[in-house]
């Protein structure tokens, strides 16, 4: 029992102790050289968070990119899932349209982002179309092996008790393939998150250039990068990407669990 | 003799997904399943006692010859030939109550009428207080009881079961024999009162037991080896350790035998 207590203590309190030297070291470190400005450092990250914080700044462009990476992430859904399971359950599907997908997919979604600046301009349907672009392939990929993997003992179980072939769709192919969907939509988010803030550094650049307003987190990053020059704040907009991230992954998790209690995970 | 199941010179030939080989999985079998019998099917691993099952269970079509039931030929499942798997394929994302009334269910039988009836079977299968869990909740002998539960939702007057006992301890074994002929009706009323039974196994022990006749199927390609009448009286479960059972049981060994051995030393890895 106190071995446990121990235990626990050592593994909150040890990597705490650590990251707190590791900062006071890096606090030590560039007031030692006055070199803070050029370099962040702890105690100016906390003070470009708090006034960030409390001028809704963060929040807003935070909401700006949340919003987009959420509405690509349902399209990417929409058209993914259903493309899917159709080529995971339709082998003559499957063998036409993989190649085309396959090859697709092999293109780096910011690789895109001029074309799309080019057909859909600096507002921030650009960026949705990347994020969407990024979102779809690991749905399709999840959902087309998920139809693939599904027990087809169940299906035949379903057939022998009556179910007709929508029914077996419905009552059989869906909920099974329910698993391996939350493992294609937890991916396609991380991707999604990953394309907004390149896609949103990219067209920033333009829009700073032209002194408009600023929209996403990216945009963000860009403006302060060449605008204000703070440093601390471009960390504090690091440590907020990292933390929703973290935030949205532990959601769809909770999600899962909480919708198939019957997995055993 | 009343026939429900008529299997008229039924071949089977699978081809093999992985190099395109043709196996003969049934050949020429010629038999006749009768109205309310328990007929066990035993052989060698290799003889297609699944394949015949499936046959019947309309997931396969013969290659040669014609299964029919009821006079006409089997195209497709039916709700009226009901199955159990081996590891009895209970729908996972489906409680216990959820997985019985899936036939109901699926057939459009109004609510009302499909629930009372799961209950009915959960009272009757034993698995009253479980019906909310999932089936990785329960225990083997629980998912068995539940698989036999949803099969018989449907009122199905055939009983198509594919090894539905062999994963589970020698002692539920011996209990779920005894609730399984309990259940299909052992030694009440008459055959015409019972449903059907084509049980596939690979205890031979059990397989007599259970059975009004054994079907003896041979290996390379299936085919029917013999067919052996038991003429014992039910109820059966008192005879488990009788002598009769052990006498016909070696009988049926020694006509297993021979090329079960075969099947072992073919199988054994290159």
């Amino acid at each position: 029992m106190s071995g446990s207590e121990v235990g626990r203590g050592a593994r909150v309190l040890l990597p705490l102790a650590v990251a707190l030297v590791l900062c006071a070291v890096w606090e030590v470190a560039v007031r030692m050289t006055h070199s803070h400005g050029l370099l962040p450092s702890p105690t100016g990250v906390v003070e470009s968070g708090a006034i960030l914080t409390s001028s809704g700044v963060i929040v807003e462009a935070m909401s700006g990119s949340l919003k987009r990476v959420l509405i690509g992430f349902a399209i990417g859904g929409a058209l993914g899932i259903p493309t899917g399971l159709a080529i995971g359950t339709v082998p003559a599907l499957d063998r036409a349209f993989r190649p085309v997908l396959d090859g697709l997919r092999s293109i780096a979604p910011i690789a895109w982002i001029p074309m799309a600046i080019l057909w859909l301009g600096v507002r921030g349907d650009a960026a949705l179309f990347v994020v969407a672009y990024a979102a779809v392939f690991p749905f399709i990929v999840n959902a087309s092996l998920a139809a693939r993997l599904v027990d087809r003992r169940l299906v035949a179980a379903a057939r022998a008790l009556g179910a007709g072939p929508w029914t077996v769709v419905r009552t059989v192919l869906l909920p099974g393939s329910i698993p391996m969907l939350f493992t294609g939509a937890r991916i396609a988010l991380a991707f999604a998150w990953a394309s907004i803030i390149a896609a949103e550094l990219a067209i920033g650049i333009k829009i700073a250039g032209q002194g408009r307003s600023v929209a996403g987190i990216g945009q963000l990053m860009v403006e302060t990068l060449y605008v204000r020059r703070d440093v601390d704040a471009l960390v504090f907009y690091m440590l907020v990407i990292g933390a929703v991230s973290f935030l949205i992954d532990a959601g769809l998790r909770r999600l899962q669990r909480w919708m198939l209690p019957w997995s055993d995970r | 003799m009343n026939p429900i199941v008529e299997l008229k010179h039924v071949g089977k030939v699978y081809v093999s997904a992985r190099d395109g080989e043709a196996i003969e999985a049934l050949a020429n079998i010629d038999f006749t399943i009768r109205r309310g019998e328990f007929l066990t099917v035993v052989g060698p691993s290799g003889c297609g006692k699944s394949t015949l099952l499936s046959l019947i269970a309309g997931f396969n079509a013969p290659t040669s010859g014609d299964v029919l039931f009821q006079g006409h030929p089997i195209t497709a499942p039916g709700p009226e030939r009901g199955v159990m798997f081996q590891d009895y394929a209970l729908f996972p994302w489906r409680t216990v109550a959820g997985n019985i009334e899936f036939g109901p269910q699926a057939r459009g039988v109004d609510a009302a009428h499909t629930r009372e009836r799961v209950r009915k079977l959960i009272e009757m299968v034993g698995l009253r207080g479980f019906e909310h869990r999932y089936p990785h909740e329960l225990s083997g002998g629980m998912r068995q009881r539940c698989a036999l539960a949803r099969m018989l939702a449907n009122d199905p007057t055939m009983w198509l079961m594919d090894e539905p006992l062999a994963a589970v301890d020698l002692q539920t074994r011996i209990i779920l024999q005894d609730e399984l002929l309990r259940m299909w009706g052992d030694g009440i009323g008459t055959a015409g009162d019972r449903p059907t039974v084509v049980f596939v196994t690979h205890g031979i022990d059990e397989a007599v037991l259970l059975a009004d006749r054994v079907l003896v199927l041979g290996r390379r390609p299936g085919r029917i080896k013999e067919v052996v009448d038991v003429a014992l009286p039910r109820p059966r479960t008192a005879l488990r350790n009788g002598p009769e059972v052990a006498r016909l049981t070696a009988q049926v060994w020694e006509l297993i035998h021979d090329e079960a051995v075969q099947a072992i030393n073919e199988e054994a890895p290159l």
